[in-house]
């Protein structure tokens, strides 16, 4: 009895496991082969990506039927994504998911937020668990190859600095052989700061934290020497320096800019449609600071003569033109009535006025300066 | 007309004397306890100022010098997360819902113990302190609370919602024997109204609910629903049917096998490469209930299995000597033991999942041990150190969580007996 009651356990097993196998071919069976993307972690996920990326649905489509954006930000950056007292995110990437709801779907609070560490954001992206990364994440050759990732465009300038205690004495990164240097993991900061450190000869040792308060904590203790991080972070921290710590002038950030930092919405590799709504969503808040329409006056523009003024007429789609993104022929209204031009977004966020009080740098126009520049809508 | 044999109705037990009371003055117990030899009286020389010194720093930060507007401001925050503040109604009518349907659940129970109690001719009924300090981590809770909630509508609610809760408890005391089977579908009726309440007419989807609500509905959806799948696994490992005793020790195994952590990512990162593109996966909060689930059950399994292990053979003979099928067997004289002799296991593996729902943090829900993490970053309060504030005051909340299962278990193992048996 016993053998006889084994020998079928030994058969039913398999059978079960070949049930829930042809199960899955059936449920599947008019996608492309899975498995073979699920090993190309490297290079070859970007081309994975775009044959599983179904022809007739793709992310821009799917928003739309969903009527919800799913975007990933950062809750615990300052200024660029955290959670309010009344249960809402809010802050420069938060602003820029809130424009890309708007631009596809009208409304700007649709947009269903994640919370993403450092680690977790590209899997989460690559998962399809987000539409779309916006997370103070730097555009750089790898994220976009082998993370399967496509930069749309730079929502913000930012440069990798240090920051040091005044009183230490650190002139220039040249001062600080044989220190210890605070940074984040995961991120292209500790990356740079090996890349700066060697090729400069100075030995240091990194210690590396999850989070920022972790990391505040650590420097408070005067655990390290150095911190570094993209110097609008460094200046948040430094501007809210406890006062009975010396307040902000206890600490300098080093001229040096170790690296360059631009910081944009990422989308999965293999769907250009969504690629280009997202990328114009951004680009056209920076035309209307170009073209100087607000969310404030915004209404008084709508009855621009099309002769008079063709490229605004064309910009707010008041003559009907479409771009063919697949958006609506006045999206960019929907974007500035509702989130507001990029220099409000800012000002709003990070601006001088506010907590953070960053001076803009690079970020403003190109006429002024900057490296703001919106191709031609037309 | 007897005068022993069942107890009737007019039966009261005589009174227990009272053990004596040995009176010690506090002189005489400091001498005894703390400087009965030199060596004990070194250690407390040496302990007791630095134990004082750090209660005193303790205590001088919760009520002097901590900031605790960070927390008022945050209060619906560390609740509900980010569930949208117009509709906070929902979880308000869903806590009258269930408060009403507790009560009248501890009500019925209430007076079946009493019942047991008199035919068993135990003394009755709970001194006033012992109910008191049975309720008093909740009561803690509530007064926390009370104080850091700063307009009147919450107060007025809550108090509503512990009056039905009362009021419940006094009907479910009133429910004749006879009709209390009826309970059970009024606290599942209760669960499924509160529910739909949530989530249906133009609800709130399960991916925006957070803080204690989040880490709650966690918790108690993975306790009550690990511990049936856990017996029925450990049943499966012990089962003489070689299919279902394979399956269930290669799942045991295997869940066993990886960290929580591990699993929280599959669940949530791996789950989609698996399944087709267009395969309708839950949503998040669903996965990690499953996952949590699924994990503890795994454990329990094996909790269970020490308890049936721990039950002697005569038992089994017994009852087939009775007669009984198998599966009565198992259900009227097998698990009942078992079960009772691991309370005090179980009971530590479901305090181990309510502390382990934080976990959920790192795949970007956000539980309350997260909002106290994030509420930092506010520009009113970013870069202030105020970590301290926040993570006391939701340490203090799971504290009380973990307490009150850890005391109910011990009244649990009191009452079944465990121990004395």
């Amino acid at each position: 009895m016993r053998h006889r009651k084994f020998l079928t356990s030994l058969l039913v097993v398999p059978a079960l496991v070949l049930a829930a196998c042809n199960g899955d071919d059936g449920n599947g069976g008019d996608e492309p082969a899975l498995p073979e993307d699920d090993g190309g972690e490297e290079v070859d996920a970007a081309e994975g990506e775009e044959d599983e990326a179904p022809p007739a649905e793709g992310t821009l489509a799917e928003v739309q039927s969903r009527g919800v954006l799913n975007c990933g930000v950062n809750d615990a950056v300052p200024g660029f994504g955290f959670l309010t007292a009344e249960g809402e995110y809010e802050g420069f990437d938060v602003e820029f998911c809130r424009a890309v709801a708007a631009a596809v779907l009208g409304d700007a609070d649709a947009v269903e937020y994640t919370a993403l560490t450092a680690e977790a954001r590209f899997t989460a992206l690559q998962a399809r668990e987000i539409d779309v990364l916006i997370r103070n994440t730097t555009w750089t050759a790898s994220r976009d190859g082998g993370e399967s990732g496509s930069f749309t465009t730079t929502t913000f300038y930012d440069g990798q600095g240090m920051m040091v205690r005044s009183d230490d004495d650190y002139g220039s990164l040249d001062d600080m052989q044989d220190t210890v240097v605070c940074t984040l993991s995961g991120t292209t900061t500790e990356l740079n700061l090996e890349s700066v450190f060697v090729a400069r000869g100075l030995d240091y040792e990194p210690l590396t934290f999850e989070d920022n308060d972790t990391l505040r904590e650590a420097f408070l203790a005067e655990r390290c020497d150095g911190w570094t991080s993209d110097k609008s972070q460094l200046a948040a921290f430094r501007a809210e320096w406890p006062e009975d710590e010396g307040g902000p002038d206890a600490l300098t950030i080093l001229d040096e800019t170790m690296s360059k930092e631009p910081l944009g919405p990422v989308t999965l590799d293999g769907d250009v449609e969504w690629f280009d709504a997202v990328r114009w969503a951004v680009i056209v808040t920076i035309q209307a600071w170009e073209f100087e329409i607000d969310s404030s006056n915004v209404e008084e523009f709508l009855d621009v003569d099309p002769e008079e003024d063709p490229e605004v007429a064309r910009f707010l789609g008041v003559d009907e033109f479409d771009a063919g993104l697949g958006l609506d022929p006045d999206f960019a209204v929907n974007v500035i009535q509702q989130v507001g031009n990029y220099q409000e977004i800012y000002e709003r966020t990070v601006g001088p006025e506010t907590a953070l009080g960053l001076d803009p740098g690079f970020n403003t126009l190109w006429t002024e300066g900057g490296l703001l520049y919106a191709p031609p809508y037309r | 007309m007897s005068d022993i044999g069942v107890p009737t109705e007019e039966y009261q037990p005589p009174p227990e004397e009272e053990p004596p009371v040995r009176a010690v003055s506090p002189g005489e117990w400091v001498r005894q306890n703390l400087f009965n030899t030199w060596y004990n009286s070194v250690i407390t020389i040496v302990l007791a100022p630095a134990i004082g010194y750090l209660i005193f720093r303790v205590l001088r930060f919760v009520f002097v010098t901590a900031r605790w507007e960070i927390v008022e401001v945050n209060l619906t925050n560390f609740m509900v997360g980010t569930f949208p503040r117009d509709e906070l109604w929902r979880p308000w009518t869903a806590m009258a819902v269930l408060g009403l349907v507790v009560g009248l659940g501890l009500g019925v129970t209430a007076r079946a113990n009493t019942e047991v109690a008199r035919i068993r001719g135990v003394r009755i009924g709970a001194s006033w302190h012992e109910n008191v300090r049975r309720a008093a981590p909740a009561l803690l809770l509530l007064v926390a609370l009370v104080v850091f909630v700063r307009t009147a509508t919450p107060l007025v609610l809550l108090a509503g919602v512990v009056l039905l809760a009362v009021l419940g408890y006094y009907a479910g005391r009133r429910i004749p024997p006879g009709r209390r089977r009826w309970m059970h579908l009024a606290v599942l009726l209760g669960l499924a109204v509160s529910y739909v309440v949530m989530t249906q007419f133009d609800g709130v989807s399960l991916a925006r609910w957070g803080g204690l609500m989040l880490t709650m509905f966690l918790a108690v959806g993975g306790i009550a629903l690990a511990f049936p799948l856990g017996v029925l696994l450990a049943l499966g490992r012990r089962s003489s049917f070689p299919a279902v005793r394979l399956v269930s020790v290669v799942y045991i195994e295997l869940i066993r096998g990886v960290p929580l952590i591990a699993l929280l990512f599959m669940g949530w990162l791996i789950l989609p490469f698996l399944l087709p593109a267009d395969f309708p996966t839950p949503g998040r909060t669903w996965r990690a209930l499953i996952i949590l689930i699924a994990f503890t059950a795994a454990y329990v399994a094996e909790i269970v299995r020490g308890g049936l292990q721990s039950i002697s053979t005569g038992q089994y003979e017994a009852a087939q000597a009775l007669g009984l099928p198998a599966w009565k067997t198992m259900r009227l004289i097998i698990l009942p033991q078992a079960l009772r002799n691991v309370i005090p296991a179980m009971v530590g593996q479901f305090i181990s999942l309510f502390k382990d729902t934080s976990l959920v943090l790192i795949i970007g829900l956000l539980d309350l041990l997260a909002v106290a993490r994030r509420v930092t970053q506010q520009p009113d309060f970013l870069g202030q150190g105020l970590h301290a504030e926040t993570l006391i005051f939701v340490s203090f909340i799971y504290w009380v969580g973990s307490y009150w299962m850890s005391r109910e278990s011990q009244r649990m193992e009191k009452r079944l007996g465990l121990g004395e048996r």
